[in-house]
């Protein structure tokens, strides 16, 4: 029982650094209706800001997550300005497949970026490294808690925006009827910039998490895409809250399923329940259509 | 026209995505140049092994640029053509294929990491190009390469006995080994349970899955059974990860891994109390040797390490080779390979003094940066030192070479 508990807490732990990014990609897709590659990649960049400000400029860890939202933001807005509007704004919906496919092409560029910059050597954040403390039993470590704090902080100022903001409401609005939305005098290009500048700065608030617990290169993004992806299709494509859900039953049912399976079948899991869902529930855990 | 559901449209975006995501290469270096010999040098520039790519492609391209100053081999120049590997075998095989079918190069040298080798193995083999690696896996020289394969690095047979030895050594009888999924992992677990069973040894592998942000449930496993040593059998990135988990976790025991995974770029990049005292074990290069001094003027660096070592010898072998069959093709490299390091032959330590001495009609004896550079029949390398470190105070402290 014991075990299990601990593997429980291991899954929500884990799953707090990949709801952000995971966050992020449904929102943007919910707008541009298709799937940005590019945020791995900005997740990565994300990470390096924070480590600029964190090494470099001296700023606590905690202090580098706003910038690292700006910074991941400004950054996915800069690609998409130059490397994916135009198409956007061609191409209609079936033209969406070229768009995704420019989007990884970004994606690769700030990845080569980032290597052309700062090496392939693994950077590591200036956090002191604490000893993990046993609470009820269960063990968990201060700096993983404090992640998981800061992802659960920022997922609820991102519902709360959404709910409470005129422009949160408008993003809601685009998503669910952008023909509507254009009716009621909403401007979808200055809702689709402010969609990539929250998604993306997501995204690198996610890729800081995982640099900050673990030490980031410039692939850090890229090795978690398909993380990312599942999370997102699991908790229904399009749904912010889906995919926050889904991150946590993906991180969760790694842990657990590990209790009784060799580790190596990890992501094998996650895309088992990916296989489930879509053969049984289709919409996803939240999606509408 | 019905219109597809958003679920379909992204299922066929994503699919179709991942698959172009997984082309890079086919961009890369369209158009191969033309040159009268090529050789092709595959070897990690990104990936887990990112950090030993560079300096080993770099002892290559100097090789050939003073073989290729000094005259060429058999009156024609060699044309060097670099690929990256991306530590993955799936890039390795596009790679490989190209410097093959679109480059045709006789070898394909500086391979390094085992998974890769394995994939790329077989498109050497029925193409008659010789492949040299620095991999270490057992099962590579077992493989049906008709003795196209050649390998620099000890096997992992010999490494996984030096391991069991050491653990013994340093009076640890219960180990973990913790290790990604590789083409060695079953031999360094047969071969330490060798090493350390008469001793009253166990040793218990749990193999994790690289690329992931957490191993906590990996630890708590690894830790349940209060081992006295942790084998850390990874690369540097999973590595990483593990030794912070480790530490959170609260183990105090003895850790011992190889030395291209806890590395200065490691040692760097973690907080210094997580690997503090981590032993190492690596194949050491021949220090001191003529061919060691060679490389480190070449290539202007004080310290190379292993795997530039061997990539360096893997130029030189291959280009004598060639001098001595008197052919540039790959199967008179394969055939001439063993009579580059000739007993009695005269003591040689680059390809320039090499090929001069052939062409003289003298048999040579090459000693190389990494070793001797004699093989077995099936191509494992015949003679391997080993190199054991500890991290002290941040700094990697040389304990023995044995």
């Amino acid at each position: 029982m014991n075990e299990f508990l601990q593997a429980l807490v291991n899954g929500v732990i884990s799953a707090g650094a990949i709801a952000l990014p995971a966050v992020g990609l449904s929102m943007m897709y919910a707008v541009l209706r298709f799937p940005n590659f590019a945020v791995a990649g900005i997740a990565s960049l994300g990470a390096y800001v924070a480590y600029l400000a964190n090494f470099h400029f001296g700023l606590p860890a905690l202090a580098t997550i706003p910038i690292a939202f700006v910074g991941a933001g400004l950054a996915g807005v800069l690609c998409d300005w130059l490397c994916m509007r135009r198409l956007r704004d061609k191409m209609g919906p079936d033209g969406m497949l070229t768009v995704a496919i420019v989007s990884i092409a970004v994606m690769i560029a700030i990845e080569s970026a980032l290597r052309f910059t700062f090496g392939n050597d693994l950077r590591n954040f200036d956090v002191p490294l604490m000893r993990d403390v046993t609470i009820v039993g269960m063990r968990v470590s201060p700096q993983q808690l404090s992640n998981l704090g800061i992802a659960v902080g920022v997922t609820v100022a991102l519902f709360a925006y959404f709910r409470f903001t005129r422009m949160g409401k408008a993003m809601r609005a685009v998503a669910d009827n952008p023909m509507l939305a254009r009716l009621k005098g909403i401007d979808p290009k200055t809702i689709a910039i402010l969609t990539i500048f929250v998604g993306m700065g997501l995204a690198g608030v996610g890729g800081t998490l995982l640099g900050i617990d673990t030490s980031i290169d410039p692939l850090t993004g890229t090795r978690f895409l398909l993380t990312f992806f599942a999370a997102s299709v699991l908790g229904g494509l399009s749904s912010p809250a889906g995919a926050v859900i889904g991150a946590v039953v993906i991180g969760v049912a790694e842990e657990v399923a590990l209790i009784w399976l060799p580790s190596t079948y990890r992501s094998a899991i996650g895309f088992l329940a990916i296989f489930l869902f879509l053969t049984f529930r289709p919409q996803g855990l939240m999606g509408q259509r | 026209m019905p219109t597809p559901t958003p679920r379909r449209r992204f299922l066929k975006f994503s699919a179709s995505g991942l698959l172009l995501s997984a082309q890079p290469l086919a961009l890369q270096h369209a158009f191969a140049q033309s040159g009268d010999i090529a050789i092709g040098a595959l070897s990690p520039l990104s990936g887990s092994g990112a950090q030993y790519g560079p300096p080993m492609q770099k002892a290559i391209a100097a090789v050939i640029k003073e073989v290729n100053d000094a005259g060429g081999v058999l009156g024609k120049r060699i044309n060097l053509i670099t690929e990256d590997c991306q530590t993955n075998p799936e890039a390795a095989v596009r790679a490989a294929r190209k410097l093959i079918d679109i480059d045709h190069v006789s070898a394909i040298i500086g391979l390094w990491s085992s998974p890769v080798t394995q994939a790329a193995a077989p498109l050497c083999w029925e193409s008659k190009t010789v492949i040299a690696c620095a991999s270490g896996a057992d099962g590579l020289t077992l493989l049906p390469h008709q003795g196209y394969l050649f390998r620099t690095q000890p096997t992992t047979t010999l490494q996984g006995r030096k391991f069991g030895e050491f653990a013994l050594s340093q009076n640890a009888k219960k180990l973990v080994y913790l290790t990604p999924q590789t083409p060695f992992v079953q031999s360094m677990t047969d071969n330490i349970t060798k090493a350390i069973a008469s001793a009253g040894g166990t040793v218990t592998t749990i193999v994790y899955e690289d690329k992931k942000a957490t191993y906590r449930s990996e630890v708590d496993r690894a830790l349940a059974g209060k081992p006295d040593m942790l084998i850390l059998g990874g690369y540097v990135a999973d590595t990483a990860v593990l030794v912070k988990e480790i530490y959170r976790a609260g183990f105090e025991g003895k850790m011992v891994a190889f030395a291209y995974a806890v590395n200065k770029q490691l040692i760097d990049s973690v907080p210094k109390e997580t690997v503090e005292g981590i032993f190492t074990i690596a194949p050491s290069p021949a220090e001191g040797s003529g061919a060691y001094t060679h490389l480190k003027q070449l290539i202007g660096q004080d310290n190379p390490d292993p795997y530039t070592c061997q990539a360096f010898d893997h130029a030189n072998l291959v280009t004598m080779a060639m001098a001595i069959a008197k052919d540039s093709s790959g199967e008179a490299i394969k055939n001439a390979m063993r009579r580059v390091g000739t007993a009695g032959g005269e003591p040689v330590t680059d390809a320039v003094a090499g090929i001069k001495a052939i062409a003289a009609g003298k048999t040579i004896d090459y000693v190389g940066a990494s070793g001797p550079c004699k093989f077995t029949p099936i191509g494992d390398v015949v003679d391997a030192q080993f190199r054991y470190e500890q991290i002290k105070a941040g700094k990697q402290t040389l304990l023995k070479i044995a």
